[in-house]
């Protein structure tokens, strides 16, 4: 068993370290980087975390996550269980809420997409392998976006994984050369197609991209920029602890690029908050010494903050269906999370911690909006019913 | 110097001792403590100090604050305890609680800790501390930590042994039902303060780390200073002028200066539905693995909770109790106060149920991570001697709970208690390994 204090090796060495990762550095070492480029790998480095985080929660039992081990380079390391319970609460509830966004999918009559998915800064993210496993990837197209090393990295990883490559048998391993080759570094779209219809028939794609550059960049004008997006089935954006390292506009100007685009829009948010308690604080000066900043939480602190932004962002009622709320991961856990489900987490390790887990759990939140016509009926009965 | 002198100074610079010394360390603390009661007497002054958690840089804060062993008798609520009815008049220190997982220096803080008690028996009180258990640190940390340090498992093996030795509460006798004020030290301090109460009983008195002064409050005056919780959710406080956090100061007017206040019992957790009584204690067979259930466990986990009667544990293990079953408690066993740990407070202590129970919180900002303050408790002496003992269940020979029928309503007055409080220790560190753990967060 690996021990919860050992320093995060893997984090500390400031760029995600992946299993395979041949290539990662080049044009030098650090001590070549300028200040923004060393921001960007700590920053990178935060998917290491989670990839990590995600592996012991795994490890332990909170999650079934078969795909875990394939992005974290050797054993992993165990952590405390408030964070495993963190790990899983925060997982757990994405699911609900990307369940309860493609439960409505099933038109059968129709062999096109139905919904289609957007992961901000995915990372290592292993929710469209999991999606798959669950065959709840049939009438679904799911992208993800990341920087283009951490794109190239977890193309590599996933083209010579057997098992993933396998996984589904109507589906190809694919990659494209990015349209907008300037900015992506060398590194091309990826993802799997359907064997039959080729690239017509896209199921997942993964497109190397400083998002930051999305809403300011001329040459990226339209969602054909991007390979296999579709601007007319409902869509969801998820962000878990991405757009929170974009400056506030910036974050904004990222969120309303999709928005002015697809008119069938939701969007779910993983967070921390309350920076203004002194947990809040210390968490700030924490990451601040690991070189990493959020932005947007110094300016949405609280749930009604987050959720003020998602209205002011057009996720609410108009003349189509539209609401947003925010919760934080404390009530999640205590609310969303049914009473055998919880006292089979509880058992795992006896999470002893009661305060701290409290005081963590309420400084985290999912916050969701949507707007639309259809496809988002569950997503107004979870409002009215959590 | 002798090698366990060594062994201290290497253990102060946070350096690991040898396997070899390590087993014999615990081989003595084991001696020393089958020695001990399953609850130790503790003679007044005492500082009494909550959970460490392994924070080593912030146990040498606490020692810079509270005063170095041996010139401070500790009572530390994580862990081991000892009982410090010592002639030595010098302070005694005692500890209730966790001292080991999580800090990254849970060795260090635990070996440290365990060479003081073998060195000043007198002026060392280690309680047992939930996470004093084989299981719970292996989830927690220290059996890596201890495996990372040596390449084997034989020291947690030889500490486990002695967490199964240490006591599982302490009673302090003798205690003062009034402080003599400290002197403010500095250009900056209020020469009125002083003043101010000079002629009356201070209850409770608050310090900062500089030890400045950061409230005093007269016994008395309690109704200002009622209950202010830690949890902004729960402030139905009234709008006026509200005690310092932490304290519920409740104003027994009984008592002149001096004297003695009924016995402060010390434990990690709390009460049991299975102990309505000191002597109940006594009689468990407390050298085992921490039981999941039962009397020796619940008095490790269970926690105080604004309820009436008893209630489930989110924790899992213990029980909650309301304030009825504290001040029955407290009634029954002629105490004054509990002292117990287990609990993060923010403001590193909190006192509830009318001064009945305070929970003492000694690692600053928690796990490097939750940003609340430290707290140790000090207990002054009464200055009466011997004599002030003889009421109290602190007694061994004392009868049973039955007797109490006789005392019934005579209400103890509760002791005299100092506060310091403190923030978790500077990065530069004095000659010790500067690195602190890198806190988790989901990213």
């Amino acid at each position: 068993m690996s021990a919860p204090q050992i320093p995060n090796l893997l984090a500390s060495r400031g760029s995600p370290r992946l299993r395979g990762s041949r290539g990662r550095g080049r044009g030098g070492g650090p001590a070549r980087m300028d200040a923004s480029q060393r921001k960007d790998l700590d920053i990178q480095s935060t998917d290491t975390d989670a990839a990590v985080s995600r592996l012991s929660a795994v490890s332990v039992g909170y999650l079934d996550d078969p795909f875990a081990p394939y992005f974290v380079n050797g054993p992993g390391i165990r952590r405390l269980p408030v964070i495993n319970r963190g790990t899983y609460t925060r997982t757990s509830a994405l699911d609900i809420l990307v369940d309860a966004f493609l439960s409505h999918a099933s038109d059968e009559s129709k062999d096109t997409p139905t919904k289609q998915i957007i992961s901000l800064g995915a990372g290592t993210d292993t929710r469209y392998f999991r999606l798959r496993a669950q065959n709840k990837h049939r009438k679904l197209v799911y992208h993800e976006f990341d920087f283009p090393s951490v794109c190239g990295t977890k193309s590599q990883l996933v083209s010579t994984n057997q098992a993933l490559l396998s996984q589904d048998d109507t589906a190809t391993f694919f990659t494209k050369r990015s349209k907008d080759s300037s900015d992506s570094d060398n590194e091309s779209e990826w993802g799997f197609a359907g064997k039959q219809n080729g690239e017509t028939d896209i199921r997942y794609c993964c497109h190397p991209l400083d998002l930051r550059r999305l809403p300011y960049t001329p040459s990226i004008k339209t969602l054909n920029c991007f390979h296999g997006i579709c601007s007319d089935i409902p869509t969801l954006i998820i962000s878990e602890c991405c757009l929170c390292y974009l400056e506030v506009d910036n974050a904004q100007d990222v969120i309303k690029w999709f928005a002015d685009r697809i008119p069938s829009l939701g969007i779910v948010l993983y967070e921390p908050i309350g920076v203004d308690t002194s947990f809040g604080k210390m968490m700030v000066a924490n990451l601040a010494s690991r070189n990493i900043t959020m932005p947007t939480v110094k300016m949405y602190k609280a749930l009604s903050d987050q959720k003020q932004r998602l209205s002011d962002a057009g996720f609410k009622a108009t003349n189509d269906d539209g609401g947003q709320d925010a919760k934080t991961i404390e009530h999640i856990w205590e609310n969303w999370i049914n009473a055998d489900e919880k006292e089979r987490v509880d058992s795992l390790e006896g999470l002893d911690e009661v305060e701290e887990w409290q005081i963590l759990a309420r400084h985290y939140a999912v916050a969701w909006g949507w707007r639309g016509t259809h496809g988002w009926e569950k997503w107004r009965n979870k409002l009215e019913h959590q | 110097m002798s090698d366990l002198d060594r062994a201290i100074a290497q253990l102060r610079a946070c350096r690991p001792i040898p396997e070899a010394q390590v087993r014999e360390i615990c081989h003595k603390a084991r001696e020393l403590l089958i020695e001990e009661g399953n609850v130790v007497t503790v003679k007044a002054p005492v500082t009494i100090c909550g959970d460490i958690h392994g924070q080593f840089h912030d146990l040498m804060e606490l020692f810079r604050v509270g005063g170095d062993v041996p010139d401070t008798n500790y009572l530390f609520m994580g862990k081991p305890y000892f009982h410090s009815t010592s002639e030595h008049q010098l302070i005694s220190y005692n500890c209730i609680g966790d001292f080991v997982d999580r800090g990254f220096y849970s060795l260090e803080s635990f070996l440290l800790l365990l060479c003081l008690k073998v060195r000043y028996p007198d002026r060392m009180t280690l309680i047992r501390g939930n996470h004093e258990s084989r299981q719970i640190t292996t989830v927690y940390g220290f059996y890596d930590e201890c495996l990372r340090k040596y390449g084997s498992a034989n020291v947690w093996r030889y500490c486990c042994e002695v967490f199964d030795y240490l006591a599982l509460g302490a009673i302090v006798l003798g205690a003062s039902t009034a402080l003599e004020p400290t002197q403010q030290k500095g250009p900056s301090s209020s020469r009125t303060s002083t003043q101010e109460y000079i002629d009356s009983d201070i209850e409770i008195e608050i310090l900062g780390s500089d030890n400045g002064v950061v409230s005093r409050i007269p016994r008395g005056k309690s109704k200002e200073a009622v209950a202010q919780n830690s949890s902004p959710s729960k402030s139905s406080s009234p709008a006026t002028k509200p005690g310092p956090p932490g304290t519920a100061a409740s104003g027994w007017s009984r008592g002149t200066t001096g004297s003695t206040s009924g016995a402060i019992f010390c434990v990690h957790g709390g009460l049991s539905p299975l102990v309505e009584s000191i002597d109940k204690i006594r009689l468990l067979d407390r050298k085992q693995e921490v039981p999941h259930e039962g009397a020796m466990c619940d008095l490790l986990w269970s926690d105080p909770d604004e309820i009436d009667g008893w209630g489930l544990s989110p924790r899992g293990a213990g029980f909650l109790f309301g304030a009825d079953i504290a001040k029955s408690f407290n009634h029954v066993n002629d105490l004054s106060m509990i002292a117990r740990a287990h609990q993060l407070v923010m403001e590193g202590f909190k006192e509830m149920f009318d001064n009945n129970i305070v929970t003492v919180w000694s690692a600053p900002n928690y796990c490097y991570r939750c940003g609340n303050v430290a707290a140790i408790l000090e207990l002054a002496e009464d200055g009466m001697g011997e004599s002030a003992h003889q009421r109290s269940n602190g007694d061994v020979n004392r009868s049973n709970g039955g007797m109490s029928e006789e005392s019934a309503r005579v209400l103890l007055a509760g002791p005299a208690r100092r506060y310091r409080v403190f923030q978790a220790a500077p990065q530069d560190s004095r000659g010790m390994p500067a690195k602190k753990p890198q806190a988790d967060y989901f990213l």
